[in-house]
């Protein structure tokens, strides 16, 4: 059972039914309580009406764009970089990988391959080139453990970068 | 000079790159966001930071901006979850409580309330009386009566059943009554 209060607030609200609205102003024309009760709830429902908005300060609008200018300054480089043109330079690379091992695999006849005398002309050039003395130092332990260093160091680095990475976007994220 | 064009031409404008399209945008809008920022906050210098940081925040998210809604329903929720997190950083009830401490708290809150006789008006005293209620009975207030939104679009910012708005709405309202009576009668007996 809802109070006088509240069915007289639901009236002036425009919240309630048409018949109860209906109901409620009857009561309000011959009631003397709900007249008064409903005089002194439209007047402060008035009073509230008026109330006027807080102003901030003047340059408030001119520090938000700041604000805003200031946020687009600090945006990390990966994003402004149009993500389509990464897509298609992966794609690039992807189709042109494919087509060279597809064309290996399809050019060099594995089947007949041993490792002596039925090598195929590709790989006995390869292996030409690994037996002659002015090559072999290119495949040589030395060089191909620096080789090995460097890259284990250089994906160490980039791997501790894109961590970094993942980890302060997470934190601009955080409210 | 406020622009004529609608919120949703000037959310376009700006979603193209027009920066004084959203510049439009927070001059229509900021003395709304400021004063239901400040029915949390309690001080002009806190309002005004939560204020810029939900224009920045709606910048930053305006291409999610669903146009479903009104932008002012979209904003003011952003206002609503920036405030309360604002409180909770400053460990500021968040809650309904009406025991005598937490109004000696909100009095202490309201401090810069002044006693200037000249800006002793009924309104003056209403302001007051809103200042002193709880976080969430003077936000619907503001959003009902200033924000010009319905019981839904309120249920919307707040989160909650337009039903659920309904009562709470009638409980500030009871309750901000009740300060403002509590608060001129006090003034009248300093008065005599």
């Amino acid at each position: 059972m809802k109070t006088i209060e509240e069915q007289l607030w639901s009236y002036i609200d425009g919240t309630c039914t048409t018949d109860e609205s209906k109901a409620i102003a009857e009561l309000i024309a011959a009631d003397e309580t709900w007249g008064s009760k409903y005089a002194d709830l439209l007047s402060f429902d008035q009073q509230l009406e008026s109330i006027e908005l807080d102003e901030p300060s003047m340059g408030f609008t001119f520090k938000v764009m700041e604000g805003i200018r200031g946020e687009y300054a600090q945006q990390p480089l990966n994003a402004k970089i149009n993500q389509n043109i990464i897509s298609v330079i992966a794609a690039f690379f992807i189709i042109s990988i494919t087509a060279l091992l597809l064309f290996l695999w399809v050019s060099v006849p594995l089947g007949h391959a041993n490792m002596s005398n039925g090598l195929p002309q590709q790989l006995k050039h390869a292996e030409s080139f690994l037996q002659n003395p002015e090559t072999k130092f290119l495949h040589g332990t030395t060089l191909l453990n620096i080789f090995l260093m460097v890259d284990i160091v250089l994906a160490l680095f980039l791997t501790d970068a894109y961590l970094r990475r993942k980890k302060a976007s997470k934190q601009a994220l955080r409210p | 000079m406020q622009s004529k064009l609608s919120d949703i031409e000037l959310i376009e404008a700006s979603l193209g790159g027009n920066q004084s399209a959203y510049a439009d945008l927070v001059r229509r809008h900021q003395r709304f966001v400021f004063t239901l920022a400040l029915r949390f906050a309690k001080n002009r210098e806190d309002a005004e930071e939560i204020a810029q940081d939900c224009f920045i925040k709606a910048h930053r998210s305006l291409a999610s901006f669903q146009k479903q809604s009104k932008f002012s329903t979209w904003l003011y929720s952003i206002v609503y979850t920036t405030s309360m997190t604002f409180l909770r950083k400053k460990k500021l009830p968040t809650d309904y409580i009406d025991d005598e401490n937490t109004y000696i708290q909100l009095q202490n809150y309201a401090g810069s309330s002044g006693n200037l006789a000249e800006n002793r008006s009924r309104s003056y005293y209403l302001n007051e009386a809103i200042g002193e209620l709880q976080p969430d009975d003077a936000s619907i207030i503001t959003l009902f009566y200033m924000g010009e939104q319905s019981l839904d679009e309120i249920g919307k910012v707040l989160g909650i059943e337009s039903n659920t708005v309904k009562v709470k709405l009638f409980r500030a309202r009871q309750r901000l009554k009740e300060k403002l009576e509590k608060n001129l009668k006090s003034e009248v007996r300093e008065l005599i």
